[in-house]
């Protein structure tokens, strides 16, 4: 234990140059003080390995706990494991897409708005010099004086019980201020006129019932339907589309 | 030089805190080191096209080459600890490059001699590097492990460069000449275990 004494002294002061002299002497002359020597370097190579691996197993409890609260820690898996994500998010995007597509898609009742919307708004005027009682109606109608206009179709309508045209637009007119009854009425007249060449009266009784929606007027719109298909009546392709959706 | 902290993060000056202090607090300090770089790994593994394990272990020899320098003050702090810490990783991840590329680390796996070997005439120092090679050192450690927690505690602080005042401090010895004194005597221990299995 003196000889480790001494190693140890001399490594762990700053060593004058007699002593450094005689040291390094020792060391070439003496081979069992030279064992010595190695010895107590070795034991603390051996030691500092020891430590060595004991702080890189900690190290590794370290990096395991920060790789579960980072969930940066190695990318490429990270981008592998997205890929879950990605399917499970592209399955519930496809989910809403089909539940749009099949649930939402526009139901019969809405057709029949949509088709309102787009036709009655405004109706065609003639362009002509002469001024009639028709287009008078009509030119009301378009300026938004629904009841004027209505007044004005009714009056042609009795007067003379025999004008399609009057009626159908007596019709239309009922239908925006909401006044089904009488729309239907209008319309049923003008579907069991004959003389027309294009008779959509099927086609607006059927809209008509469907805006009234009163019990069995949702089937009594579909038989309406059918039939303008079935005898390929003015608004065939309406019908066609609106039974579609049924 | 004195230490310049006014490059340092808080979280920086913290972790540099906790190395220059003993025992638990430094070893916490070593696990904050490791812990908030940690992410090196991850860009060596990117940039490098490194196993993770290696580029962990890369990781790992970097803190513990930094730590010893923070504690004795060579890094003075005139860059921040990331800059340092990342410069003494990268220099790590191309060493290891190079050996790979040239095939060098069948060649180079020598024994890493202590520094104090430096200060030695070569003439002596030849001697002494040739016993080291033929020290069995795995039987070294094998028999450290033989040694009881008392002598291996002590002999790893000592290997760690604490002096006896801080091994005394630490592992509650009454003195410093007390702690030196345990000291000598493991070593001495583990020398005659270590001869008892080489004759």
């Amino acid at each position: 234990m003196d000889t480790f004494l001494y190693i140890d002294t001399y490594f762990s002061t700053e060593p004058s140059s007699g002593t450094k002299e005689e040291f390094e002497k020792r060391i070439t002359e003496d081979p069992a003080f030279a064992e010595e020597v190695a010895f107590y370097l070795s034991a603390k190579q051996a030691a500092t390995g020891q430590l060595t691996e004991e702080k890189n197993e900690r190290f590794k409890d370290v990096y395991a706990r920060y790789k579960k609260t980072n969930k940066t820690a190695i990318q490429k898996p990270v981008i592998r494991k997205l890929w879950p994500y990605m399917a499970a998010a592209a399955i519930i995007a496809g989910i809403i897409f089909g539940w749009a597509v099949f649930f939402t898609a526009a139901s019969p009742e809405q057709l029949a708005d949509k088709y309102i919307k787009d036709n009655f708004q405004t109706l065609g005027v003639t362009m002509s010099s002469k001024e009639d009682s028709l287009q008078t109606g009509l030119r009301l109608f378009n300026d938004g004086k629904l009841n004027e206009a209505l007044t004005q179709f009714e009056s042609i309508a009795n007067r003379d019980t025999s004008s399609p045209e009057a009626k159908k637009y007596a019709g239309i007119v009922s239908l925006r201020l909401l006044q089904y009854d009488k729309a239907i009425t209008y319309f049923t007249q003008l579907g069991n006129t004959i003389q027309l060449y294009a008779n959509p009266g099927k086609l607006y009784q059927a809209l008509t019932l469907l805006k009234r929606n009163q019990p069995g007027d949702k089937q009594a719109a579909k038989v309406l339907l059918q039939q303008v298909v079935q005898f390929d009546l003015e608004g065939k392709e309406t019908a066609k589309e609106l039974l579609d959706k049924w | 030089m004195p230490f310049d902290q006014t490059l340092q993060s808080s979280a920086d000056r913290d972790i540099i805190n906790n190395l220059l202090q003993q025992g638990v607090d430094r070893k916490r300090g070593e696990d904050l080191l490791f812990s908030r770089y940690a992410y090196f790994i991850e860009q060596a593994v990117h940039k490098y096209s490194f196993p993770e394990d290696e580029a962990f272990n890369i990781y790992s020899d970097t803190i513990l080459s930094a730590v010893p320098k923070i504690i004795d003050g060579s890094f003075e702090g005139r860059s921040s600890l990331k800059t340092w810490l990342y410069q003494i990783f990268h220099n790590k991840c191309v060493d290891l490059i190079r050996k790979k590329t040239t095939n060098k680390s069948s060649v180079h796996r020598t024994i890493a001699f202590p520094d104090v070997l430096a200060h030695i005439a070569d003439s002596a120092k030849n001697i002494l590097q040739e016993m080291m090679e033929r020290t069995d050192l795995d039987l070294v450690k094998q028999k450290l492990n033989q040694l009881g927690e008392n002598c291996r505690q002590i002999l790893w602080q000592w290997a760690e460069g604490y002096s006896d005042k801080e091994i005394a401090a630490a592992l509650d010895y009454k003195t410093a000449d007390v702690a030196k004194t345990s000291r000598l005597r493991c070593l001495e221990k583990l020398r005659q275990l270590y001869k008892a299995n080489t004759k």
